[in-house]
């Protein structure tokens, strides 16, 4: 039913349909939204109806990311006309001055919502982002976890989260919020692998292992994530390779490489058929996993 | 076995359209008044964010399998410790907010009848006395006698087959069969969707209770103390390596170019 609703709206403003499209795929394709949308607000804004305000919203976020200040004072400007009090339009202002980084204002402006309406979250997130873009990632990871006890549902704050702390190589706890991810959302490939990564760098034996086999996981979800292809035969090569274990357990990660290797083997013929660098990449790979492989006795 | 009757095609023209019309129209306009006269639910932040909990505690119930073994028991601990878990210890001040006492609940209660309930009814009744005394229209499942008085409101015939009914039942058979056509023009969350709102007013009796919280956090406790964690990825090597990867459709000539 929507998507028959969906395929009429492109017959009649194929605009429309896409900027539609881009806002609930949640894309950040900025410049092309300012493009598309300045056109439509500036020549169809009759047609748009009541659609013109999302349509705002969208284009001025995106020309706050292009820089584009002049558009965003304009939406910003029919908004505030048409929704006077709204706390949505007093968030769009904060960003706006964000933007042109004035932080104290964005701050107090935040704050401001705040006070109204101690459950939103959208302007608790805007105060983190502001100390992450001044730099203070100590001072945003704290206030991010005390956001995250009391919302521990919010999973773009975990990830925000994960990713602070991979900065700040705290990686122990960047396992952990990873984790929550990894619940929250069993079939996606990437959060597996990214955890893998984080347990790849910690490095030690057993997170090798638990890297391996999330490693694994991941190419199971998706066969063709080539990154978690070559994680598995990294981690499977240095568990093989290390002094610690005992023969069964090189016997098998020797058995894992191996096989990887062969994947990825076969994946770079795929890749290059019909092209003739094929050979010199095929080539390139094999040379570069040789030289990677540790002689097992 | 009956013998086929043959309806004045008055009774299409008049009667079976108009009922449709009518039904149609007022669904739209309770969609409209139910959003002028929809009220703010306020929650406070503690509502939110123990919901969050639960919701949490709940995901680790069922995908816990997909962590490690040492994650899953620091977050069971976590949560069941006898001195200090989350789910033993935090008790909340309650409320019970029975419809006579609490306000908000009772003008709640009041909208929803009187948006859907109460218009159901007067236009039903205006449609039974109105298109009163003749068949509308012939169901096409055979029914039993029993259905008679329930569906032939205004005719008194004792041999006339089941099957045949007035337009109050034609009425209801809109009612409920415009839902469709109100997703179409209203969108999805529309106001006049009724039967969708007679299941939200059955299941929120037993979803919408925020003064069990700490009934839930038992519950909750209850349930985790007894999960175990089965790790999903014991084999997880073998079974990927039981057949080669599948590759195919990753390497086509174009590529998408980048958005941004």
């Amino acid at each position: 039913m929507l998507y028959e609703s969906m395929s009429f709206l492109y017959y009649l403003n194929p605009e429309k349909y896409k900027l539609r499209k881009w806002r609930e795929d949640n894309h950040r394709n900025s410049e092309q939204i300012v493009d598309v949308g300045e056109e439509l607000i500036n020549e169809h804004a009759s047609k748009l109806g009541d659609d013109i305000w999302i349509i705002y919203e969208q284009v001025m976020i995106a020309a706050l990311d292009c820089s584009r200040d002049d558009l965003a004072w304009t939406c910003l400007q029919e908004l505030k006309k048409q929704f006077p009090g709204s706390q949505r339009v007093k968030r769009l202002a904060g960003m706006r001055l964000e933007a042109l980084e004035k932080y104290e204002d964005a701050s107090k402006q935040y704050d401001s919502i705040l006070q109204d309406d101690p459950t939103n979250t959208a302007a608790r997130k805007r105060k983190i982002s502001i100390l992450k873009a001044q730099g203070k990632s100590a001072e945003a990871i704290r206030e991010l976890n005390e956001y995250l006890e009391q919302f521990v549902g919010d999973q773009e704050a975990w990830h925000e989260l994960s990713e602070l702390y991979i900065n700040e190589h705290d990686y122990g706890k960047a396992a952990f919020c990873l984790e929550e991810l990894m619940m929250t959302n069993p079939h996606n490939h990437l959060y597996c692998e990214q955890y893998a990564e984080v347990k790849y760098t910690q490095g030690g034996l057993e997170n090798l292992e638990l890297s391996r086999k999330y490693f694994a996981q991941a190419l199971k979800l998706n066969n063709g994530n080539m990154r978690a292809l070559f994680g598995l035969y990294m981690s499977a090569s240095h568990i093989a390779a290390s002094p610690k274990v005992n023969a069964t357990v090189k016997k098998a990660n020797v058995k894992y490489a191996a096989w990887a290797t062969n994947q990825i083997n076969r994946a770079y013929q795929l890749a290059g058929r019909g092209t003739k660098e094929n050979k010199c990449s095929v080539k390139a790979v094999e040379e570069m996993l040789e030289s990677m492989q540790i002689t097992m006795s | 076995m009956a013998p086929e009757l043959l309806l004045d095609s008055n009774i299409r023209l008049w009667v079976v359209l108009p009922i449709v019309f009518i039904t149609f129209l007022v669904g739209v306009i309770r969609h409209y008044v139910s959003i002028l006269l929809q009220s703010d639910k306020k929650l406070t932040l503690e509502q939110v964010s123990d919901s969050q909990v639960l919701i949490r505690s709940r995901i680790l119930r069922e995908n816990g399998k997909y962590i490690p073994k040492q994650s899953f028991l620091m977050r069971k601990f976590y949560f069941n410790n006898q001195e200090d878990g989350f789910l033993k210890n935090t008790k909340r001040k309650v409320v019970p907010p029975s419809p006579m006492t609490d306000p908000s609940m009772l003008t709640d209660m009041m909208k929803g009848n009187v948006t859907n309930v109460l218009p159901m009814i007067l236009i039903g009744g205006w449609i039974n006395w109105t298109f009163s005394g003749f068949v509308t229209t012939k169901v096409p499942f055979p029914l039993t006698l029993r259905f008679k008085p329930m569906l032939q409101q205004g005719i008194e015939l004792l041999s006339l087959d089941a099957s045949w009914v007035s337009s109050a039942s034609w009425y209801f058979l809109n009612v409920f069969g415009l839902r469709s056509m109100y997703s179409l023009i209203l969108g999805q969350d529309n106001g006049a969707d009724q039967s969708r709102i007679m299941q939200e007013q059955m299941s929120g009796a037993a979803i919408a209770m925020p003064a069990d919280t700490n009934k839930a956090f038992k519950a909750e406790w209850e349930a985790l103390e007894l999960t175990d964690h089965q790790w999903a990825l014991e084999g997880v090597e073998e079974e990927l390596m039981s057949r080669e990867l599948d590759l195919d459709g990753m390497f086509s000539k174009e590529l998408p170019t980048g958005i941004f």
